[in-house]
């Protein structure tokens, strides 16, 4: 049985679209990656099928239950995490956690033991208010409760805002651990390289449409890098003309190329080069959009 | 349950403020009829010389004023007026504050469906009320003994009282239907405030002009204290009018707030 699966989801808000005609599929098991830019459909998607909005029309089952007419049901089964996280300020960590517990039918003994587990694992103090708590730290009350009744699809949207590198890394650990027993992860984000650690596939969505579903090997192996240079010496344009780069730019000493293809066969072509300085860095989505995935109409 | 508990005690703190603050208030005024029935004559004559229309508006009998009763059912009025608000603040409180706090993404992606969740905020708002109302009306009850010269009918001083509970449930309702419909309510006091004087205005305007019509506007002039001095029952046109409101503004709530998007807190 698949985790989740849309058909022609579509969701407008008014005559703003939300998401056309999305058809994903997340299978059971796997960790799933959403990505896109700001405002292409990803939140639209999650928050339809968490039953927070209502599609205007397609549909969509989580382990083949219709998200809307058998809501709190799935939900007993899913755990989630919003990009921003907003509390009851009044509350302890602790009381927000047992309140959020007390919606699951689970053991309040195995859920506390968890929320515990999980506080000392991201070293979080459970009994500061909430209104106390940093970002970072509300951050780690949200990865709490959205994994505490150890649900088995935990849905993630753009979750790691907020957290610094050591608990983002303590958190992906702890997705792969969720993983590893059997929990299906939908993983939305805008940052390619979380993506690409974490998810086995990944469907691509730009202006509320999907327009690629892959695995995340074939996009490593087709991975497109930008390279920024200085050379010493002002270089020759056609020192760079190797296949897989694209986009070149020679202005004097600088040099900037977009190159997809074999690692080892630019670092060979830079050998040559007499080089000043290096910044090789990931497109930005939108390169990737414009370079990458240049199918037919351009998306 | 655990939404209903988590409201009570979200609440506890200002359900603890208003019925002291009404209780006190009915205090401080049931006080003052120890000073009005010494000397009837005097102060009659003192009320005598207002205008008409002013006695009118503060709604002085001055054939009724100086029993128990009367003096009780008039200074009712603005203990009403007060509660009024405080069932508004709730009514509208109790739903909004997830829109305005941006935590209906935490509840609502709970396992738990959305007329649940209105139904405990509901009876949360309810318990508030009939907890205040309880302690006003033994502290009134109490204040009513302690200042009474002669003996007075309890069940209609009670049933008086009861319509402070009648008026805060149509505002408890208005204030639900409010917080469903209008899209973000950051103060519920700049909703519930100019709400609720209003319509105490409105049945100002009514009594002035003398207008039986305008009492169907004004819940304030439902239940007059007059009325039930007089007859030992509440009128049962406005009972009806206010069970239709208070059922369709409830029934209308729950199908909004089942029915709406709830957009991204960010």
């Amino acid at each position: 049985m698949n985790a989740i699966e849309t058909t022609k989801l579509t969701k407008y808000y008014g005559k703003s679209r939300g998401i056309v005609d999305v058809d994903m599929t997340v299978m059971e098991g796997e960790i799933f990656g959403f990505i896109g830019p700001n405002g292409a459909g990803k939140s639209t998607t999650i928050r339809t099928l968490l039953g927070l909005i209502y599609p205007t029309s397609g549909s969509a089952t989580i382990f083949g239950k219709d998200v809307i007419k058998r809501g709190p049901e799935i939900r007993q089964e899913v755990g989630y995490l919003p990009s921003e996280v907003f509390y009851y300020d009044d509350m302890r960590a602790i009381d927000l956690l047992r309140y959020s517990a007390s919606f699951y039918n689970r053991s309040t003994k195995a859920i506390e033991k968890r929320i515990r587990y999980l506080a000392d694992l991201l070293d979080l103090d459970l009994k500061k208010k909430i209104d106390d708590l940093s970002y970072g730290n509300k951050k780690k009350v949200g990865i709490i409760q959205g994994l505490a009744h150890e649900p088995k699809l935990i849905i993630l949207d753009e979750p790691t805002g907020g957290l610094d590198p050591l608990i983002q890394q303590q958190f992906f650990n702890l997705l792969k651990e969720e993983n590893d027993k059997g929990a299906t992860i939908l993983f939305s984000s805008h940052i390619l390289g979380e993506v690409q650690k974490l998810c086995d596939r990944v469907a691509i969505i730009k202006e509320g449409t999907i327009i690629e579903v892959e695995q995340i090997k074939t996009l490593l192996e087709n991975s497109t890098k930008r390279f920024k240079l200085e050379t010493v010496s002002a270089p020759d344009a056609a020192a760079f003309d190797i296949g897989g780069v694209s986009d070149l730019a020679v202005a004097g000493h600088a040099v900037s190329f977009l190159y997809r293809g074999h690692i080892n066969d630019v670092t060979q072509m830079l050998a040559k080069l007499d080089l000043a300085d290096l910044l090789v860095e990931e497109p930005d989505l939108e390169e990737i959009f414009m370079h990458y995935y240049q199918k037919g109409d351009g998306r | 349950m655990n939404v209903y508990l988590r409201e009570m005690k979200a609440y506890r703190k200002s359900t603890i403020i208003w019925a002291a603050s009404l209780s006190a208030m009915i205090v401080i005024f049931m006080s003052l009829y120890t000073a009005f029935s010494t000397d009837v004559a005097a102060v009659k004559s003192v009320l005598g010389q207002f205008p008409e229309i002013l006695r009118t508006a503060l709604n002085i009998s001055l054939t009724s004023f100086f029993t128990l009763n009367g003096f009780y059912g008039y200074l009712l009025s603005f203990a009403i007026l007060a509660a009024a608000i405080q069932a508004m603040n709730i009514g509208t409180g109790v739903i909004s504050k997830e829109a305005a706090g941006k935590t209906a993404d935490f509840l609502l992606s709970k396992p738990i469906t959305r007329s649940r969740v209105v139904s405990a905020k509901l009876a949360a708002a309810l318990s508030v009320v009939l907890i205040t109302d309880v302690v006003f009306w033994v502290v009134a009850y109490i204040s009513a003994l302690s200042v009474a010269k002669e003996p007075f009918d309890a069940g209609t001083f009670f049933l008086m009282s009861f319509t402070l509970f009648l008026v805060q449930l149509i505002f408890m309702a208005l204030g639900a239907l409010f917080a469903v419909s209008l899209p973000k309510i950051k103060s519920v006091v700049s909703v519930s405030l100019p709400t609720v004087f209003t319509f105490y205005i409105i049945g100002m305007i009514g009594d002035v002009l003398a207008n039986d019509q305008v009492r169907y506007i004004s819940p304030f002039k439902f239940y007059d204290p007059a009325y039930i001095i007089a007859h030992g029952s509440l009128d049962g046109t406005y009972l009806a009018v206010e069970a239709v409101f208070v059922v369709a503004a409830i029934a209308l709530s729950y199908v909004i707030y089942v029915k709406k998007d709830v957009r991204a807190s960010a």
